[in-house]
């Protein structure tokens, strides 16, 4: 089945509909989405700065906000992708059960609006660091938009396969939020790979999340290791999570209205 | 020009899984995973072949329960056959529903720009149309209102507009004339009878036969999740009424008890020529012609009632011999015979019972009772039991 204009429009539809959702009823509406990073970037500038007096080792070569910042928000979208898209066939069982539509799309709605919301306060952020005098790359900007889209497809394919496979485990959706916190303090977020023990550092390297956040964070910031090879892990990972998530949502998807 | 066929069914069965218990999903999931057929526990529907051609306009009847809105779901993609092959072609628009899809905090404006999208509207397309649509829908000042403040009747209207903007290949309903007022009914029957004069294409399920047989050429009966009766919808409707009367019947045990005694027996009932104790079918203004034989053990002439019943046990209509002054024939051995003969009834089509009493010479005791079924055929689509003559106009005769 390839995408149509309907699959497209479709696709547009429940994006809007998900950002719309969010701030339904709020009085500032769209512009909460552009005060709300910024907001959360003068948290960390006290608290981190001002109150920890977090400093990073000279050899990892950065400040320590723009460093958290080039990590989190891309964090962020991927783990709000996956927390929202987990429990979607739930949601919209009504719908499944009474309208014929292409089911990914509803997978593909929360990722989409996701990344759409957290890429534009990322945006919004790095702006406000350059205009504070943050030496930050601009000539890195290409690589690290291409590091944020593989891990916007790596996100897409976990996507699919957790929200099907949720259906038939109801347990994913309270279970993931739990492991994505580990999982949130086992990447390269607040720390870099380079502080780690160095027993640590191979089993480091299983973890995709670290060579995603590197490939979006090392080009921004203009730190070593920034050559166009650090997207192969990132474009291996996104790819086999794009092809498994596929398959098993293929499995599944014209099931899911006998478990729902 | 898309293909004539616009979805063919081969084979097809629906049986849903046992899902109540977490082991039950895990083992279903691993079914599924390793491509293996799945432990089934309901079966639904099973070995379906249908086939809906362009132009065509078909109804689905059947009792709750028989299957009838799992083989939409199957035919729109809603679900998927455990079994068999679904192929549908042209475009397709289903109302399992109406106003499935609107969520209730958004306005009628906002859904209307998803239900679009679901219905395949391109954007331009639907603002195109949304004069249209709004008429149609006759809501008023409330399309931007949130959909949670309308009325019921709102919310079906403003989903049978958009449907009826899309014009689809094949429009595919469920029990949607059921919902909202008369007037809406009348508008969107009026809508699908000209839907259906521009060659669109039909798949109605209803428990009104007076929908189906307005709307429908034919008909597909489904009883216990298979096919019982397909055909010209007036045949099917009426043999599926006869069926609901007789199941209600035989519910209250309505077979009334005749005190049996061979004083007077009814020993047999010719129908039209035809002997036995079989059903008997007949044209609705034909002539119906019983010729019924009573055993009268003392030699006594009896007398005989006969009465049309409707297979629910309605009665229509009760006569004897004694009212009409008629008399049996003796036929020789100690038996009689009488004749009756109704040269044009005006029964409407569908299932009645015969009924003949023996009854003593004065008509005063029933004794004994003989009946067989009569199943009036015709293509009218007459209300009630019978045809009661009339005619229109003002003119006097």
């Amino acid at each position: 089945m390839l995408p149509d204009a309907r699959w497209f429009q479709l696709l547009r539809q429940f994006t809007v509909r998900d950002l719309r959702q969010r701030w339904l009823g709020s009085f500032s509406g769209g512009l909460w989405a552009l005060l709300q990073p910024l907001a959360m970037l003068a948290i960390y500038a006290v608290v981190f700065v001002e109150i920890l007096k977090a400093r990073l080792p000279e050899r990892v070569g950065s400040e320590f906000v723009p460093f958290l910042v080039c990590a989190l928000w891309p964090w962020t979208a991927f783990a709000e992708a996956l927390n929202r898209a987990v429990n979607v066939f739930p949601e919209h069982a009504g719908l499944l059960s009474k309208v014929p539509l292409p089911r990914e799309v509803l997978v593909l709605a929360p990722v989409c609006s996701a990344f759409l919301v957290h890429g534009i306060g990322f945006a919004a952020v790095l702006v406000v660091l350059a205009l504070v005098g943050q030496p930050l790359h601009p000539a890195g900007i290409p690589q690290a938009l291409a590091g944020f889209l593989l891990l916007f497809a790596f996100a897409t394919g976990l996507a699919l396969a957790l929200a099907s496979l949720q259906v038939f485990v109801r347990d994913l959706g309270q279970t993931l939020g739990q492991f994505l916190t580990l999982w949130f303090f086992l990447s390269p977020v607040f720390y870099a790979p380079e502080m780690l023990p160095p027993a640590l550092a191979p089993w480091f390297a299983l973890n995709p999340m670290a060579g995603f956040l590197d490939a979006i964070r090392a080009p921004l910031l203009g730190l070593p290791a920034t050559g166009v090879e650090t997207l192969l892990m990132p474009l291996l990972f996104a790819a086999a999570a794009l092809a498994a998530g596929r398959w098993i949502f293929r499995r599944l998807e014209r099931h899911l209205e006998d478990f729902l | 020009m898309s293909p004539p066929v616009l979805a063919t069914m081969r084979g097809v069965s629906k049986a849903f899984p046992r899902v109540a218990r977490n082991t039950e999903r895990l083992r279903a999931l691993g079914a599924l995973l390793a491509g293996r057929p799945q432990v089934a526990a309901a079966t639904v529907l099973s070995d379906i072949d249908l086939e809906v051609v362009r132009g065509e306009s078909l109804g689905i009847i059947g009792r709750n329960g028989a299957g009838k809105s799992t083989l939409l779901k199957l035919l729109t993609g809603v679900l998927a056959p455990t079994t068999g092959r679904i192929e549908t072609h042209g475009s397709v628009a289903a109302l399992l529903e109406l106003g499935a899809g609107f969520h209730p905090e958004f306005t009628g404006s906002e859904n209307i720009a998803m239900a679009g999208a679901l219905l395949g509207f391109g954007p331009g397309e639907l603002a195109a149309r949304r004069d249209e649509i709004l008429s149609f829908a006759d809501i008023g000042r409330y399309i931007d209102e949130p959909v949670k403040h309308y009325s019921s009747g709102m919310v079906v209207r403003l989903g049978f507009a958009l449907v009826a903007a899309r014009r689809p290949d094949l429009l595919i309903t469920d029990e949607v004339l059921a919902v909202g007022d008369e007037a809406f009914q009348r508008k969107c029957i009026r809508w699908m009878e000209d839907y259906l004069a521009g060659g669109g294409t039909l798949l109605l399920v209803s428990h009104s036969m007076y929908h189906v047989q307005k709307l429908c050429r034919h008909a597909v009966w489904i009883d216990g999740g298979r096919i019982a009766a397909r055909g010209d919808v007036h045949e099917v409707t009426q043999a599926y009424l006869a069926f609901q009367e007789e199941r209600i019947a035989a519910d209250r045990g309505a077979a009334p008890a005749a005190p049996t005694t061979q004083e007077f027996r009814v020993a047999a009932m010719e129908i039209n020529g035809e002997s036995g104790e079989g059903a008997v079918s007949m044209q609705h203004g034909g002539a119906l012609r019983l010729r019924i034989r009573v055993e009268s053990a003392a030699g006594r002439v009896p007398t005989l009632a006969v009465g049309l019943v409707r297979a629910d046990g309605t009665p229509v209509y009760g006569v004897t011999s004694e009212m009409d002054g008629a008399r049996a024939e003796p036929d020789g051995e100690g038996a009689f015979r009488f004749t009756l003969t109704f040269d044009a009834l005006p029964l409407l089509p569908g299932s009645y019972c015969v009924r003949a009493h023996s009854q003593d010479p004065e008509a005063m005791r029933h004794f004994d009772t003989f009946e067989r079924v009569l199943l009036v055929r015709g293509r009218t689509r007459e209300l009630g039991l019978v045809h009661v003559p009339h005619r229109w106009g003002g003119d006097a005769p």
